[in-house]
């Protein structure tokens, strides 16, 4: 899980520093005030890991705050993975006269010893196990995560990278989603347009997560009889959803299933995808988009409950049934006084709210 | 809320934003969508109109439905004893009344966890049929309502 991001000059994020504690944490705070920012930090870092490393393809001049471009823009990421605390470190500036951003300084730490630092065009590796302390020149464009290689499976690099790529970012569009495929992703994309190919790989890989999934679906759609991801060319696959009841079984393309339908579906393949492929963090912008209200709080809860173990949810709302669905622990207010200043994070529990949350969310009384 | 009204189920009545949370927790380990927490009454006697006004009807229509009502005790033995005067005797065996005996703001200093944390925590007190968190001393009242309640809870799981 998670345990840290910082990030510096990003947007309206300026020494922004998220501490988490906890394997589900939910953003709350007005329109603007960062909450979808921090998902976008931490889908630069998850692309990274699933290997773009062209600094023009990770970050704009745009992206600074406020245009300030002579500060380094910072992430810094700190997950625990098996009781290994990994630590990723990327800096980036836009040299002066220049219109690309370069990579300023680098590093990954496993427990507090460095597997690699780079500074500018210099890459140190430190030497683990048996491979040996050297180093290397890289183009200052290119992020070195990606380029230094790992010897095994057990390689921390190895561990971290896959961890990291496999950060789930959810914005779904549901009328984008027709559940139609071609191939086969691991790793699907925010607006997960790609649900069969997820689907596809992640039965293909782990067969038995279709129970998780069909136990989840068949609590919210009772009817269900089962998901079927049908060959319908060569290398084409397309989703259809069966009912049954007594009158008989009823198949439907997943094409025509309501928009909230399909986020069940989604949710069902994301808590699938984090017992077929091993603890996930999943980070899901407004899961609630969609839902029926009735439907809100035990969505949340779902999401919470499976990946408690190992995996880790984090979500932001304005549902009022999806902020109740959580604690003053694991919330996070984020305000900003105005778009010249910059996002602030606070614990609810620092807060100090008394009475209705809701209601003091809606009266606009809850101050950082 | 989208529980099977035909198969058993417990909706929960919190007072107030702490009791929320601890229901949350309690939800969360209970892992089922046979339990619903309603929103927040905003005090004890609020609790009690709630439901009044919207569950007891609604509790006549459904007979495999439970109610807790999850209210704060404020160091009065007799306030079970009031909020079991709004309980239709009908209703009587399927409504439980539970609370903190004075606030669960008191928690903060018990070290055991955060409220969501201890609602977890009595939530498998009651499926594992043990009163680690139940026999403390803020909530060791509520050991009767607690009897009839967690049978039933168990039944549910």
């Amino acid at each position: 899980m998670i345990r840290r991001l910082y990030v510096h000059n990003f947007r309206c994020l300026e020494n922004f520093e998220l501490l988490l504690r906890e394997p589900s944490a939910l953003l709350i705070g007005k329109n603007g005030s960062g909450k979808t920012t921090v998902s976008l930090a931490l889908e630069l870092l998850q692309k990274i890991a699933r290997g773009t490393n062209h600094v023009r393809e990770l970050i704009k001049p745009s992206d600074f705050t406020r245009q300030h471009t002579d500060v380094p823009v910072r992430f810094e990421i700190e997950i625990e993975i098996k009781s290994d605390i990994y630590e990723y470190v990327v800096a980036f500036e836009l040299p002066e006269g220049s219109k690309e951003l370069r990579v300023l300084d680098e590093k990954l730490v496993v427990n507090g010893k460095p597997v690699y630092t780079r500074q500018l065009a210099e890459v140190h590796l430190a030497g683990m196990g048996r491979q040996p302390e050297g180093g290397f020149r890289i183009d200052w464009h290119l992020v070195a995560l990606t380029v230094v290689q790992e010897q095994t499976e057990r390689d921390p690099l190895y561990i971290f990278k896959q961890r990291l790529a496999r950060v789930l970012i959810l914005r779904p569009v549901p009328s984008l989603i027709t559940g139609d495929s071609e191939g086969e992703t691991a790793w699907p994309n925010d607006k997960v347009t790609d649900l069969g190919a997820w689907l596809s790989d992640l039965l293909g890989y782990a067969p038995g997560a279709y129970v998780a999934m069909e136990k989840y679906l068949r609590q919210v759609m009772p009817d269900l009889l089962d998901i079927k991801n049908e060959r319908v060319g060569r290398d084409a696959k397309s989703i259809r959803v069966q009912f049954s009841r007594d009158q008989g079984i009823l198949s439907l393309p997943f094409s025509v299933l309501s928009d909230g339908e399909k986020c069940y579906l989604i949710c069902a393949t994301a808590i699938a995808a984090n017992e077929g492929y091993g603890p996930q963090i999943c980070f899901w912008d407004e899961p609630d988009n969609y839902l029926a209200m009735d439907e809100v709080g035990d969505f949340i809860l779902a999401l919470r409950k499976a990946f408690e173990a190992g995996g880790q949810f984090i979500a932001t709302s304005h549902n009022p049934e999806a902020v109740r669905r959580f604690s003053d622990e694991n919330t996070f207010f984020l305000s900003r006084k105005s778009h010249l200043e910059p996002t602030i994070v606070r614990r609810l529990e620092d807060l100090n709210i008394k009475g209705d949350l809701i209601g003091a969310l809606l009266r606009g009384d809850v101050e950082p | 809320m989208s529980v099977n009204k035909d198969r058993p189920h417990v909706f929960l009545i919190p007072e107030d934003d702490a009791n929320r949370q601890i229901a949350n927790g309690f939800r969360l380990e209970f892992g089922n969508r046979q339990f619903h927490v309603e929103p927040v009454a905003g005090g004890w006697r609020e609790v009690l109109l709630r439901f009044s006004s919207d569950h007891v009807n609604e509790m006549s229509r459904y007979p495999e439905r439970l109610m807790i009502l999850l209210l704060d005790f404020d160091r009065k033995f007799e306030r079970r004893d009031e909020a079991k005067g709004h309980i239709p005797d009908q209703l009587m065996d399927r409504v439980f009344v539970l609370g903190v005996w004075n606030e669960p703001e008191d928690f903060k200093h018990a070290n055991l966890g955060s409220l969501e944390t201890i609602g977890r925590r009595l939530a498998r007190d009651c499926r594992d049929n043990t009163k680690e968190v139940w026999r403390h001393e803020f909530l060791g009242h509520n050991a009767e309502e607690l009897a009839r309640l967690c049978g039933r809870m168990r039944a549910i799981q």
